[in-house]
């Protein structure tokens, strides 16, 4: 054997070292995270160190990411570090929901713990639709009368108080109607436990608790840039009217070819956009935020199954303002371990104090963001951005409204916005 | 210059002819630089493996991104393995093609046998103890076909599995068949092949009255040609491993349907091929068998090479043993081919 051939094979394995030692350099160096919930170390900050922190009350020191996420915590391959992440991008996915985020000391504890929040959203009519597809079973002769007695999924709340204990999974494809069969295929995409109409960018989030709890902006929602859908890792009490406004969009629906057209602008004008021409409405409904009226328990549900929006909500313009006769409820905040300053603290827009006296609902739901003033008015602060409105009661008004009709198309009749 | 240990190894001497590369094609010597690139690269992984269910895959994953250069140790060993199988097989088809099984090296010719069912043994104990859901399929499959064996199918799973079902017991099982028992008996097995193949004269040539040539070449030349060899292999081995990682997948979670997508390693993509026709002891233990059976009866029961056909490629006196050889690995690559297809 020629001895170039050696020196040949022996620059050829120099070469090829230089090449493994260099790919070795070039790997990302690993970014060890202990949190100390787990105690157990993941290395996701290695690629994920541009994530903004989630929200406060998850610092990632104490989180990390596995916890919520899923995934394989010590894979610094992205496919294989990815592959078991829980829901997707979005572990809150009422399929994962329990996984990521429950447990009793977080998101299924007791209701008395005021932890019950899994079972209070999977059993709303935002995640079960009972009440829509009641209404259109009922449209179209697929059922007799109006009683909700399917949802989205099979549930079962023996304990549940509205007189509804059970759904059966609504299945279009053994419904009657070729309308409601339609209905089944096309309309399922908005409610909290759907499969969104569309993947990738903002839509992964479209589901379980960040459909409402982690807000998007602004416009682009076909968006499938993972830039932008990163830049929404946030979860938040604080939520504006747009996040609302993507599934309650004021679109049309249409009977005859069981269709919904979505509005595809988020009204920058709430005033002059935002409600349809006919509708009546006065200042609160623009001026304040969706989530400024509408409760927890209006939004969320009260762990009892529904079968229309009216059962569960509940708040009236004198759940506030009080009538004629009587002025709104009130309580003097006597408890440090009240709830209304766990929910103060997680979104800061009121220095809630001991002593002060806040609003409460005819239900007990404490409005923390309204407290009573020593002049009789009283302030409310908007939960999205922080934004301080002062109101009167009726009592002591000219108001001539009759105690007994309290429903806002009654207010309306006087107080109501002209555009 | 004088001659070193590793020269030593060698004979001072051997006929020109049995060192050419295009008659051995060097797979012997590659097959046993790669056991020992295994061995060295697998006592590595040792450090950082830990064989119990909850554990492996972590180990794995924490040996493969956290440890330096432990992700190449590890691709090395894998690809290693791969190339060992290969090698192996393009060895003993070497064998069979150019007639050098033929008595006195019918024995050697059935250690060599037993080493290549050691390779493929230790080649899958070792995928089995990633124990991810990669290998999950294969180790369900590959154990239940055990079980499909008569009489003794349900004690030899016993002895296997270690339970009813793959367990904790099963990953210390095969994990004390890979690193002791299968390399054990695999290492005292090459050493008996290597020690036979000096005392059978070395690689087959005719008779030295028959030779053409006479040429020899000293154990110097011989042990550069190795190196050459050897180099050259690692080169491939590196880029390999650099570029290539071996697979990895999430830790096995029994809340985990087992992946229908799932495949054999393709070494046995054939035999999962051939379960699809149906009795699983039938196609995945007789027939695998049966293949084993015949290629290892070629030295006893086909017509003899002459010796003056020893040395070339194709011998005439040999063409019924490579038709079969052939034809049978034919089948197996095109059950492969098909494996892979998922039409089929």
């Amino acid at each position: 054997m020629r001895r170039h051939y050696l020196l040949f094979a022996s620059l050829s394995l120099l070469l090829s070292l230089l090449v493994t030692a260099w790919q070795e350099e070039r790997r990302a160096k690993p970014v060890a995270l202990t949190p100390t919930l787990t105690g157990r170390v993941e290395y996701c900050l290695t690629c994920h160190s541009d994530l903004p922190q989630v929200s406060n009350s998850h610092p990632v020191k104490t989180f990390g990411c596995v916890l919520c996420h899923g995934g394989e915590p010590l894979a610094l391959d992205a496919n294989l570090a990815h592959s078991t992440m829980r829901g997707g991008k979005n572990p809150s996915d009422f399929s994962v929901v329990q996984a990521s985020c429950g447990g009793a000391d977080c998101h299924s504890g007791t209701a008395e713990s005021n932890r019950n929040h899994i079972q209070r959203a999977t059993t709303s009519i935002q995640a079960t639709y009972a009440g829509a597809i009641a209404h259109i079973r009922y449209a179209f002769s697929d059922q007799l009368d109006q009683k909700a007695k399917m949802g989205i999924f099979a549930i079962q709340v023996p304990w549940s108080t509205s007189g509804i204990t059970e759904l059966a999974a609504f299945d279009p494809t053994m419904e009657k109607s070729p309308f409601v069969q339609a209905f089944g295929q096309k309309c399922l995409t908005c409610h909290l436990s759907a499969q969104p109409a569309q993947t990738g960018g903002r839509y992964d989030h479209f589901t379980g608790c960040s459909a409402c709890h982690t807000p998007t902006q602004s416009a682009d929602l076909s968006s499938a840039d993972t830039k932008t859908a990163t830049q929404i890792h946030m979860l938040t009490t604080a939520i504006p009217y747009t996040q609302c406004d993507i599934c309650h969009n004021r679109g049309n629906y249409d009977l005859r070819s069981i269709t919904f057209q979505p509005r595809t602008d988020l009204p920058a004008d709430r005033l002059h956009d935002y409600y349809q021409p006919i509708a009546q409405f006065t200042i609160c409904e623009w001026k304040l935020e969706c989530v400024d009226c509408h409760t927890r328990t209006e939004a969320m549900g009260d762990g009892n199954l529904y079968g229309t929006k009216k059962e569960i909500q509940y708040i009236k313009c004198k759940t506030c303002h009080g009538t004629l006769t009587e002025l709104p409820r009130t309580r003097t905040l006597s408890d440090p371990n009240d709830l209304v300053f766990r929910m103060a603290d997680l979104n800061p827009v009121i220095d809630l104090k001991l002593g002060d006296t806040i609003l409460f609902t005819e239900k007990g739901e404490a409005l923390w963001n309204i407290r009573a003033l020593p002049d009789g008015t009283y302030e409310m602060f908007s939960k999205a951005n922080g934004g301080r409105f002062v109101f009167r009661p009726v009592k002591g008004s000219g108001c001539t409204q009759d105690p007994s009709k309290q429903d806002s198309g009654s207010c309306h009749l006087c107080h109501s916005v002209q555009r | 210059m004088p001659p070193s240990f590793f020269h030593h190894l060698h004979p001072p001497t051997i006929p020109a002819r049995q060192a050419r590369l295009g008659y051995t094609l060097a797979a012997g010597g590659l097959a046993v630089f790669l056991s020992l690139l295994l061995l060295v690269t697998g006592l590595l992984e040792m450090f950082y493996y830990i064989p119990s269910p909850d554990h492996a895959a972590a180990s794995i994953q924490t040996l493969t991104f956290l440890v330096p250069y432990g992700g190449l140790v590890r691709n090395l060993h894998y690809w290693s393995a791969q190339l060992l199988v290969v090698v192996s097989i393009v060895h003993l088809l070497r064998v069979i093609l150019t007639g050098a099984y033929a008595s006195p090296r019918r024995f050697n010719y059935l250690l060599g046998m037993g080493l290549l069912v050691l390779v493929i043994l230790l080649d899958f104990t070792g995928y089995v103890l990633r124990w991810d859901e990669g290998i999950r399929w294969a180790l369900v499959t590959g154990t239940n076909l055990v079980k499909s064996i008569p009489l003794v199918g349900n004690v030899l799973y016993a002895i296997l599995v270690g339970g009813s079902l793959p367990g904790a017991a099963t990953l210390i099982r095969f994990y004390g068949w890979h690193i002791f028992g299968l390399t054990l008996m695999a290492g005292i097995l090459l050493g008996w092949h290597i020690f036979r193949l000096r005392r059978d004269g070395g690689i087959a040539l005719p008779p030295p009255a028959l030779r053409p040539d006479h040429t020899r070449i000293t154990r110097f030349e011989l042990v550069r040609r190795e190196i050459f060899a050897m180099l050259l292999a690692t080169v491939i081995l590196l880029l390999l491993s650099t570029f290539a990682s071996a697979p990895l997948a999430a830790p096995i979670s029994a809340a985990n349907p087992v992946s229908e997508s799932a495949r054999a390693p393709w070494f046995f993509l054939w035999v999962q091929q051939m379960l699809k026709l149906g009795s699983p002891f039938l196609w995945g233990v007789v027939v695998p068998l049966a293949v084993l059976v015949i290629y290892s009866l070629i030295p006893y029961i086909f017509p003899k090479p002459i010796k003056a056909d020893l040395g070339r490629w194709f011998p005439k006196s040999s063409r019924f043993a490579q038709g079969v050889a052939l034809c049978i690995l034919l089948a197996i690559f095109t059950l492969t081919i098909m494996a892979l297809l998922p039409s089929y």
